[in-house]
């Protein structure tokens, strides 16, 4: 896998470059729209469905250049046989690759029913296939169906330019009151197919992956205990930690997916003093203070992995008055601030490769919080969003590529998503009140 | 139209089954809990309390009907002596007691607690009115001890009526002075209704993190259990909870709105 090195970010100005296609030579592709194989409302539907969700993962990918729809030739591209490089080369166009073909619901055979699309990707220098045509289906005649399958298709075609699988098929877990009750929900990392996974009924809050993906972690509220509980992602019963005491928040998985950071008061609650950053075995078991000893009787709160090590840890603490951002060894030692500007710094997330923390932050003077990157080798701050809502929670794409966050930007909080430069943001969700995105590894 | 390649049909097909089954919840067996954890040491010892003599004298209702009773508590701290004029007299120094009066007219209660590290007082304010014309009947504050049916109002009224929410400043949990009415309130009820179990919930406003206001709201409904606990309040009787920003009551952007959500709310336990 070739991902784009991160490593080599590049400060230009507020902008950080952190190997999205900015500045970069990218690859162009054209992307015709596939067309449906029959003149039928449902098919019709399917088609755009699926052309639309195709269309946004490969744009949003980061990884690939569109070319612009108006340079196409007229006409019908379906077989190899439509295709005339020379019409999709010359200026304007000027792609490098093509995929095109058609969509279905076949009326017979082993798809019968099931949307179904037939795939090419072409070098149309070669004019050869970049990958096999293939015939791909969803299972069902439903639009989850028709994205299911772009999701898939993107995905082999951004492997298979060597951007690795990019984030088409990874999802956002977050935190949804739609139904009533804020419950956890998953939806695809684009906000469609959304779906609630917990049900207790009163809160479930802060919601964190393990690193395969297969399970999330979260804060649930059983009447007046809280405790961090783990579901699997498919669904479930949740399994609590044990003996919870006090207030028990912010779980957090180790990259091995053997340990779990988490924020709680269970040895000082009586006392009403704040949580402290906790280390326990991904059951709940073997739990132990990453301070031995207690340090401050204020806030220690949001613990995130290295995820590149696994051997320290980044959290919030307004030990020095305000609420700042320490990391932290995995031992307990070696506690220092990271972010040492002042204002308020919170909800750090790890980037994949290590070199990089988003967080929120609001600076002295500020009122608004807004996603700033603070590159770990150089120590210089960017700001991501810069608008006057607040905006919080930012959470990292696998690829490390993206970043999804919570805004009230549009009124009530709602998750937006955006390329790790600050380009490209985009909203998600709508329903109600959306927050406290995580963002999936790869999904097997 | 030719078809130049042959199509592969694939095993997404397949895969797609497997994804589908977000629908239908496995249920695997949990595993059996495991032990629990080792205890970790304890935070700060808080400092030792002055020993200067604290008292106050609160009744039921200020104001009665001539010929009713009235339910007078008292609670004092650090005192060797405690004297409640007129006509009571001394009362025992150590805690919190009651005693149901008949006042014939309005009067005012005066309290005194005397220990070694001083004198403190309190004076309460009863008005006593004259029996209304029969159709005008306000039973309220007739017999304190009485069950709540006796006062026409159901129990969760009453503990709606004696349990007030108590307010805190912008990201601060320490339970401010113009707060302790309410929660003397809320202390003499706790006493009158022995078997009554409560939930206490932390809230925060919508400023700050999420988790930050988690933990913020965890402080808040642990002073305010705190101070009912220093009241006399048995400890088991008091659960605690924080909902940060997550349930408020009011939800524009105004400091008005804000001062509702930074609150310490009470819930009767079922």
């Amino acid at each position: 896998m070739l991902l784009a090195p991160m490593g080599a970010a590049v400060l230009r100005g507020q902008q950080i470059d952190t190997g999205t296609t900015v500045g970069m030579k990218a690859v162009k592709i054209a992307v015709p729209e596939f067309r449906p194989s029959a003149a039928d409302a449902k098919i019709n539907h399917l088609a755009e469905v699926f052309n639309q969700t195709l269309w946004n993962d490969l744009d949003f990918s980061g990884n690939v250049v569109l070319a612009s729809r108006s340079y196409y030739p007229l006409g019908n591209f379906v077989n190899p046989a439509d295709i005339r490089p020379e019409d999709w080369t010359r200026t304007g166009v000027e792609a490098a690759y093509i995929t095109y073909g058609s969509v279905a619901i076949p009326t017979s055979g082993q798809m019968r029913g099931a949307f179904t699309a037939d795939l090419h990707f072409t070098e149309l220098k070669s004019n050869r296939p970049a990958l096999q045509p293939v015939r791909w289906g969803g299972g069902l005649d439903t639009d989850d169906a028709a994205r299911f399958v772009a999701h898939n298709w993107a995905s082999a075609i951004l492997e298979n330019l060597g951007f690795g699988k990019g984030v088409a098929t990874t999802k956002i877990a977050y935190v949804s009151d739609r139904a009533g009750a804020k419950e956890v929900y998953i939806m695809d990392y684009d906000g469609y197919g959304p779906f609630p996974l917990t049900s207790l009924r009163d809160l479930s809050l802060t919601p964190a992956w393990s690193p395969d993906s297969e399970h999330i972690a979260y804060m649930g509220y059983r009447g007046s205990v809280t405790n961090i509980e783990i579901i699997p992602r498919r669904g479930g019963p949740s399994v609590p930690f044990p003996s919870p005491v006090g207030l028990n928040t912010t779980p957090a998985w180790s990259p091995d997916g053997k340990r779990i950071a988490f924020a709680s008061n269970r040895d000082r609650h009586s006392s009403g003093d704040g949580p402290e950053i906790y280390v326990a075995n991904s059951n709940g078991t073997n739990m132990i203070r990453l301070l031995p000893r207690p340090t401050s009787r204020g806030i220690d709160t949001s613990p995130v992995w290295n995820p590149a090590t696994g051997r320290e840890l980044a959290f919030v603490s307004d030990r020095s008055g305000t609420q700042q951002i320490y990391r932290i060894n995995d031992d307990g030692t070696n506690l220092r601030r990271i972010i040492d500007d002042g204002g308020d710094a919170e909800n750090p997330s790890w980037s994949p490769d290590g070199n990089f923390l988003a967080f929120a932050w609001k600076r002295s003077g500020n009122s608004r919080f807004d996603i700033y990157l603070h590159d770990l080798v150089t120590g210089r701050n960017s700001q991501l969003t810069r608008d006057t809502s607040d905006n919080e929670k930012p959470t990292w794409s696998p690829d490390g590529k993206h970043i999804a966050f919570e805004s009230n930007r549009t009124g009530a909080l709602q998750i937006f998503s955006m390329l790790a430069d600050g380009n490209k943001p985009q909203q998600l969700t709508r329903s109600g009140i959306n927050k406290a995105p995580a963002w999936s590894g790869y999904i097997k | 139209m030719k078809q130049s390649q042959s199509w592969q049909s694939t095993a997404l097909l397949l895969m797609f089954v497997a994804f589908m089954s977000f629908a239908c919840k496995k249920t695997p067996a949990p595993p059996p809990p495991p032990p629990p954890p080792p205890t970790a040491n304890t935070g700060d010892t808080p400092a030792p309390a002055l020993p200067a003599p604290t008292v106050t004298l609160r009744a039921d209702t200020s104001t009665i009907t001539r010929g009713a009773a009235i339910t007078l508590t008292w609670e004092s701290r650090n005192a060797a002596t405690v004297d409640i004029q007129p006509g009571i007299g001394s009362v025992t120094p150590v805690g919190a007691g009651s005693r149901q009066v008949t006042p014939a007219s309005s009067l005012t209660y005066e309290i005194t607690a005397v220990g070694p590290g001083g004198r403190a007082g309190d004076t309460l304010r009863i008005t006593v009115n004259d029996p209304p014309p029969p159709a005008a009947t306000t039973s309220r504050g007739g017999d304190a001890v009485a069950p709540p049916a006796a006062l026409n109002l159901t129990a969760q009224q009453i503990f709606d009526r004696d349990m007030k929410p108590i307010n805190f400043d912008y990201d601060k949990s320490d339970i401010r002075e113009d707060q302790k009415g309410k929660l003397q309130t809320a202390t003499n009820y706790l006493k009158q209704n022995a078997t009554v179990r409560l939930t206490i919930e932390g809230n925060a406003d919508e400023r700050g993190s999420e988790e930050y206001n988690l933990a913020l709201g965890d402080r808040r409904a642990n002073a305010v259990k705190q101070y009912l606990v220093s009241q006399g309040i048995a400890e088991n009787r008091l659960s605690s909870v924080s909902y940060g920003e997550e349930r408020p009551v009011c939800s524009a952007q105004t400091e008005d709105c804000f001062e509702q959500n930074r609150r310490a709310a009470f819930r009767i336990n079922p």
